[in-house]
């Protein structure tokens, strides 16, 4: 009964005039997604793979696509850590600490994907264990599993300046913040790790010669590496942006970020032409299966995310606004690019992932007409995702509000106790 | 189980690292796999509730055997008595058919043409190169297996395969088998749900036949079940390292046959014979 009573004071005089700031509604808005996603998590263990919406000849669906969309946003991770540590441009470094820990939220994400999208979530210890060496997905297996565990290195100095561990446990959170000498190194090491499963997870479609619009190997491989970079750099330069204007803990330096933009600028640029040059390369007489998914692509039911999504909001609109300086120059118009830029990378996943499933190829040389296939995700697939990705949110607003994942005013040794003024502290912790 | 032992392990993970990304998928090196032994085991009746245990290939080996089928197009009346036969003897779930009989074009004369898929035991098997965990592998005589112990499900395989004859378990089969026992009786455990399965060319009756010395092709028992099952001798069984294997025959008979998708260079192992056949081409 005490118990009750004191739980119900709790959340009179703390948690409720709490949630009249904005930011603590969004944190409980997410946790309720998360909950419901949680809910339907369990249906799909308990139930099995038949409550998606994925047949045997779509068997790759919505799960795939967050996967590999927030594998390539994480990517922003090792590319400005390797800027940063290995091309030592030091004024990187503090952005670098942000973009680690967006990529391990990102990573977390494409794990937790991962073990519901396997019918066998038991065995995921699998690939680390029996071998393929020839398989592309067992290579993406490997070096994922490998960076996340340098990721995992990478964010332990940043927890360990979280206030309650640097209070409580001041030799841990000093242990932990001494990791922070091994960067450099998992700056190299995350660099090779990346640069072999972002291309690998391009290989893992451009190998299959059962379907020929995904069959080029090297320009998938590509591809997949080059738009990660790019899309990763934006996501991070994003998420700083955004969180400077909305709280006063995140702090930017407006010249460095203004400087990635203007290297995303020109790298989305070079992305286009790659984008345009990949598809163009593909021989235009019929070919059964792939000219069926070319016309999909570029006229069919994936026409509005091809054109629409990937080429103009994607490419086209985010060159032009960071490149011309009087555009980038507008914050607003900066971050509406930068989103942009993520979002045209999520959509190129999503339709390189579908492509090539929409569209069975024929059986018999010459005779059977390709088979459509049809796929739309089932409630309890989105409702997953959509858990998964609200607790990926709930992670960055998380680091960006306790763990000062943004500072980027200088490098900050011992930050916790400086930069969050105690009057913004919960009050539990004063 | 058949596991790779350490230093294999440790040699596996020096050539991972020495080699690039896209090396790595695009090698052809066969991979070393342990070889239990080569032999099957001697054992007539096949226990249903045991998941069988299949040697993996030894690759160094040439293998005794070159197991193939035949299908002749011009015998197949599209009547589904082989699939009747796999669900039984195989015990695969109603919504799960490790072949399809598809019509396709009619001939010439308008008489309907069926068209039987079951998996073409690739020679260089894309499912077997991409399986991350080497779930699907080649047999010591290269027929294509699964291991339905280490499948984790990823279904990769499935958009690998140019046939389309991987199924996967969306869910458990507990219900009685329809076709069990009119069309047969199970000669292997049900797969668990979560796991790709296919077509495995009836390996049992293969290994039990072989083992009490029958010959796959001529006796029954040593058959696959869907080429006992066929009434109109449509489909042919056989090792095409015996001259006098029915499939050799068959293939010396009809210069026509031809292969699905030959052009992938997935090099199946079934052989078909139009239902014309093209004299003039065979002539020349
Ligand atoms: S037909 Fe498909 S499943 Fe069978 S061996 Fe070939 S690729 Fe593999
Ligand atoms: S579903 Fe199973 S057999 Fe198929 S690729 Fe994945 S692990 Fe291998």
């Amino acid at each position: 009964m005490t118990l009750i009573r004191r739980a119900a004071t709790l959340i009179r005089h703390n948690a409720l005039p709490a949630l009249r700031q904005p930011i603590y509604r969004w944190m409980l808005f997410l946790m309720c997604l998360m909950a419901v996603g949680v809910g339907a998590a369990l249906v799909v263990f308990i139930k099995g793979l038949g409550v998606t919406n994925l047949t045997d000849l779509v068997p790759w669906g919505l799960w795939i696509s967050v996967d590999l969309s927030a594998i390539a946003l994480a990517a922003g991770a090792f590319s400005i850590s390797a800027i940063a540590y290995l091309l030592r441009r030091k004024e990187l470094q503090p952005v670098a600490r942000t973009a680690v820990y967006v990529g391990f939220v990102g990573y977390s994400i494409a794990m937790m994907m991962l073990l519901l999208d396997i019918g066998r979530p038991d065995r995921f210890w699998h690939g680390f264990v029996f071998w393929n060496i020839h398989s592309p997905l067992w290579e993406v297996t490997m070096c994922v599993g490998l960076y996340f565990s340098v990721l995992m290195l990478e964010v332990m100095p940043i927890l360990g300046h979280w206030q309650p561990v640097e209070h409580r446990f001041p030799r841990l959170s000093h242990r932990l913040g001494s990791l922070h000498k091994l960067t450099p190194y998992l700056a190299f090491v995350g660099l090779c790790l990346s640069t072999l499963h972002q291309s690998s997870l391009g290989l893992t479609y451009g190998k299959l010669v059962a379907r020929p619009i995904w069959y080029r190997p090297w320009p998938m491989a590509i591809s997949f590496y080059l738009s990660a970079i790019v899309g990763g750099m934006a996501l991070v330069t994003f998420i700083s942006l955004v969180s400077a204007r909305l709280t006063p803990r995140a702090r930017v330096n407006k010249v460095t970020l203004d400087k990635l933009a203007y290297t995303v600028g020109w790298a989305v640029l070079f992305l286009l032409v790659l984008r345009w040059w990949d598809l163009m390369s593909m021989p235009v007489d019929y070919e059964p299966a792939k000219s069926e998914a070319l016309y999909i692509l570029t006229r069919g039911r994936l026409a509005f995310n091809f054109w629409g999504l990937e080429i103009v909001l994607g490419m086209v609109l985010p060159a032009v606004l960071l490149l011309v300086g009087h555009f980038r120059r507008i914050e607003r118009v900066r971050i509406l690019a930068l989103a942009l830029v993520a979002v045209g990378v999520v959509a190129y996943r999503w339709d390189t992932n579908l492509v090539g499933q929409l569209v069975v190829f024929g059986q018999v040389p010459g005779s059977d007409v390709p088979l459509f296939t049809n796929y739309t995700p089932s409630l309890i697939e989105i409702l997953t995702a959509t858990g998964v990705i609200a607790y990926g949110l709930l992670a960055v607003t998380f680091g960006v509000r306790y763990l000062n994942v943004i500072d980027h005013g200088e490098v900050v040794e011992a930050p916790a106790k400086a930069s969050v003024p105690a009057a913004v502290v919960p009050s539990s912790y004063r | 189980m058949s596991s790779i032992d350490r230093r294999d392990f440790l040699k596996l993970g020096l050539a991972a690292t020495a080699t690039a990304a896209v090396g790595i998928g695009m090698s052809r090196i066969p991979l070393p796999m342990t070889a239990t032994s080569a032999e099957p085991e001697p054992d007539t009746i096949i226990p249903a509730d045991e998941p069988a245990v299949i040697a993996r290939g030894d690759h160094d080996q040439p293998s005794p055997h070159h197991w193939v089928m035949v299908i002749d197009q011009s015998k197949c009346v599209g009547c589904d008595l082989c699939l009747a036969a796999c669900h039984a003897y195989n015990d695969t779930p109603p919504n799960i058919s490790w072949s399809r009989v598809e019509e396709v074009e009619p001939t010439a004369e308008g008489r309907r043409v069926f068209r039987p898929t079951p998996c073409m035991h690739c020679e260089d098997a894309p499912c077997v190169e991409i399986c991350p965990v080497g779930a699907t592998y080649h047999r010591y005589d290269g027929l294509v297996m699964m291991d339905y112990e280490r499948c984790i499900g990823c279904r990769y395989c499935q958009l690998s395969c140019p046939y389309g004859v991987r199924h996967f378990n969306w869910e458990a089969f507990t219900g009685p088998n329809p076709d069990v026992p009119a069309a047969g009786h199970p000669e292997v455990p049900r797969r668990p749900r979560g796991v790709v399965e296919k077509c495995s060319f009836c390996v049992q009756r293969i290994d039990r036949g072989l083992a009490i010395g029958l010959t796959p092709g001529f006796d029954p028992d040593a058959t696959p079940a869907c080429v006992v099952a066929c009434t109109y001798g449509a489909r042919l069984f056989g090792d095409l390292n015996d001259p006098d294997s029915p499939v050799s025959i068959a293939l010396r008979q009809r210069p026509d046959a031809y292969r699905l998708k030959e052009e992938l260079g997935t090099g199946p192992r079934v052989y078909y014979l139009p239902a014309e056949p093209a004299l003039e081409e065979s002539a020349s």
